[in-house]
């Protein structure tokens, strides 16, 4: 059966079944509905690359913007007191975007937890 | 939104955490230690002239007699370590390093090789990496303090990433790592206090075998105890059981009693302070908590060991960001160290987190025994030298000084490869019977 099918014509398919006296075939296509639902993944494929790819370019260049300024920041990020601010920021900056890059790479290749 | 409100409450608690312990004064860098540039030298009478870089006071310091005059650094940023005598700090130079390294690619290939393998570590057993990181970053050229506050700096991220991640899986007690988080701050700021002592008594020396002798001590200890009950677990193929210690502490009734509700646990807050502590003053000393955390957890109080590396993740975090505030605030974190391990770890800590989903209990175990048990051969290679430097026993060779060397450095490197391949091995393997089983469900769903 096509997955394309929605769901108004799943009900109408399994109302013409059970009309016809074919209740078990009826019964079928709405419980066969119920289950794709549970099993269908929480994201498709093409919203997943579209989250890599932006989140990717915006790591890169995060990554880019800092080495190509390497002299300025390192010299800035150093002086101590309240300059703590600059890496440690930096640091929580990089880890959600690069983190959510690596999380939506790594689901994107197949890798995902048990269960998810 | 629940959830939502959690996380943000952990966030407020650990930045109260973090700035209660800034405060109390604890954690940082030696004081000895200056940073800055050195604007002349004077061959005369062998001095510098040195600018600090927050405050652009000017000094004149006196260069060690060894100093080579033609290799001072000019124009980079270099951090001085002065001589003290009698607990007051000279104007004479002990060591001059330059604080930002080269780059080169092999030095960006070797730090995103170990940054993955350390957050592949992190996020299956919540610990490790740091004791691979910090010695790796040195070996590359990083002064000592700059390697400690850059790998500080992405721990915390790292944490929080992988704590996020196995939260989402439901392995995460965010109470019981709160209160484990605040007592290991207690126990951090004992063991700088004990490592204080002794540096002011034993010196330079006397630090690095109490150090290494505490490294050794228990990690061969704990290690080999985890270690043991995995091979039993697997042998015996049973699920893991709450010892007979952490059942006889739930049933003691001593106010206040805390319910940890993932980790499914009813305890005095009593018995959770001790291992809180333990796990603190294990960070202070030997910069991997999660040695004693892990299994002071599994064992002590009674929670099964994916929820006690799930949740050393949170008290790692809080850790991590109250000691980075500390290297921040004396400017000694390259964010450059930093940003490169992250590019990769972030990947290990994910990996290592879906790859607990897919492991039994014990793999865990295996994995924390088997690498805390390699760990201190490195270790314990390094103490004939410390103790031939405290004059307790005979000098070294050169040559055995570099063999000895040579056995830390390869046992770092076979702790990390045997964690790589071992957790590779289970998870693939777990992977693979998930699909199987999947398959098998839809052939009978579809037959």
């Amino acid at each position: 059966m096509s997955a394309k099918l929605t769901s108004f014509d799943r009900a109408m398919m399994a109302i013409t079944y059970a009309e016809a006296g074919e209740h078990e075939t009826a019964k079928e296509i709405v419980s066969s509905e119920r289950k794709e639902k549970i099993m269908k993944p929480t994201h498709n494929k093409g919203a997943l690359a579209l989250k890599t790819l932006v989140f990717g370019a915006a790591s890169l260049s995060l990554y880019y913007i800092v080495f190509t300024h390497v002299d300025w920041i390192t010299t800035e990020f150093t002086k101590g007191g309240w300059h703590a601010a600059y890496p440690v920021c930096t640091a929580l900056i990089f880890s959600f975007v690069h983190g959510a890059f690596a999380s939506n790479f790594l689901s994107l290749i197949g890798l995902e937890a048990k269960g998810h | 939104m629940k959830r939502t409100l959690i996380l943000l409450m952990a966030l407020v608690l650990g930045l109260c955490f973090s700035a209660t312990a800034v405060f109390a004064g604890g954690g940082g860098p030696p004081k000895n230690m200056i940073k800055g540039f050195i604007l002349k030298v004077n061959p005369e009478n062998r001095t510098i002239l040195f600018e600090k870089d927050a405050t652009k006071e000017k000094l004149t310091l006196v260069l060690p007699e060894d100093q080579d005059l033609e290799s001072i650094p000019f124009g980079k940023k270099v951090l001085v370590s002065l001589v003290t005598k009698d607990h007051e700090i000279t104007n004479k130079i002990k060591h001059i390093s330059v604080m930002f390294i080269d780059m080169p690619p092999s030095k960006i290939v070797a730090l995103l090789m170990v940054g993955l393998i350390g957050g592949l570590l992190s996020g299956f057993i919540g610990s490790g990496g740091a004791f691979v990181l910090t010695p790796s970053m040195m070996s590359l050229g990083a002064p000592g303090a700059v390697a400690v506050a850059s790998n500080m700096c992405h721990k915390f991220p790292k944490a929080m990433v992988g704590a996020y991640k196995r939260w989402k899986y439901g392995q995460v007690d965010i109470k019981l790592g709160l209160v484990m988080a605040s007592s290991a701050i207690i126990g951090v700021q004992i063991g700088i206090k004990i490592q204080k002592y002794i540096l002011d008594h034993w010196g330079n020396a006397g630090s690095n075998l109490y150090v290494s002798v505490m490294f050794v001590i228990v990690l061969v200890l704990v290690g080999g105890y985890v270690f043991y009950d995995a091979y039993k677990l697997a042998k015996g193929g049973k699920e893991a059981e709450t010892t007979k210690l952490a059942q006889a502490l739930q049933k003691i009734n001593l106010p206040p009693m805390i319910h940890f509700k993932q980790a499914n646990i009813r305890i005095s807050a009593w018995f959770t302070l001790p291992v809180g502590v333990a796990t603190g003053m294990l960070a202070a000393t030997i910069a991997v908590g999660g040695f004693i955390g892990v299994p002071g957890l599994i064992y002590v109080l009674g929670a099964s060991a994916i929820v006690a590396s799930a949740t050393e993740l949170v008290i790692a975090f809080v850790m991590g960001l109250w000691g980075s505030i500390q290297w921040g605030l004396s400017g000694l974190i390259d964010i450059r160290l930093t940003l490169l391990i992250l590019a990769a770890s972030l990947f290990g800590v994910q990996l290592g987190a879906l790859g607990t989903t897919y492991v039994k209990d014990y793999v865990i175990k295996v994995v924390m025994g088997a690498v805390m048990l390699i760990v201190s051969v490195s270790r314990g290679a390094k103490i004939p030298e410390y103790l031939a430097d405290l004059g307790l026993r005979a000098p070294l060779s050169p040559e055995a000084r570099a063999m000895y060397e040579a056995i830390s450095f390869w046992a770092l490197i076979a702790a990390l490869g045997t964690a790589g391949i071992v957790i590779t091995f289970f998870m693939v393997k777990g992977m693979l019977a998930a699909r199987a089983e999947e398959h098998k469900k839809e052939a009978v769903s579809h037959g």
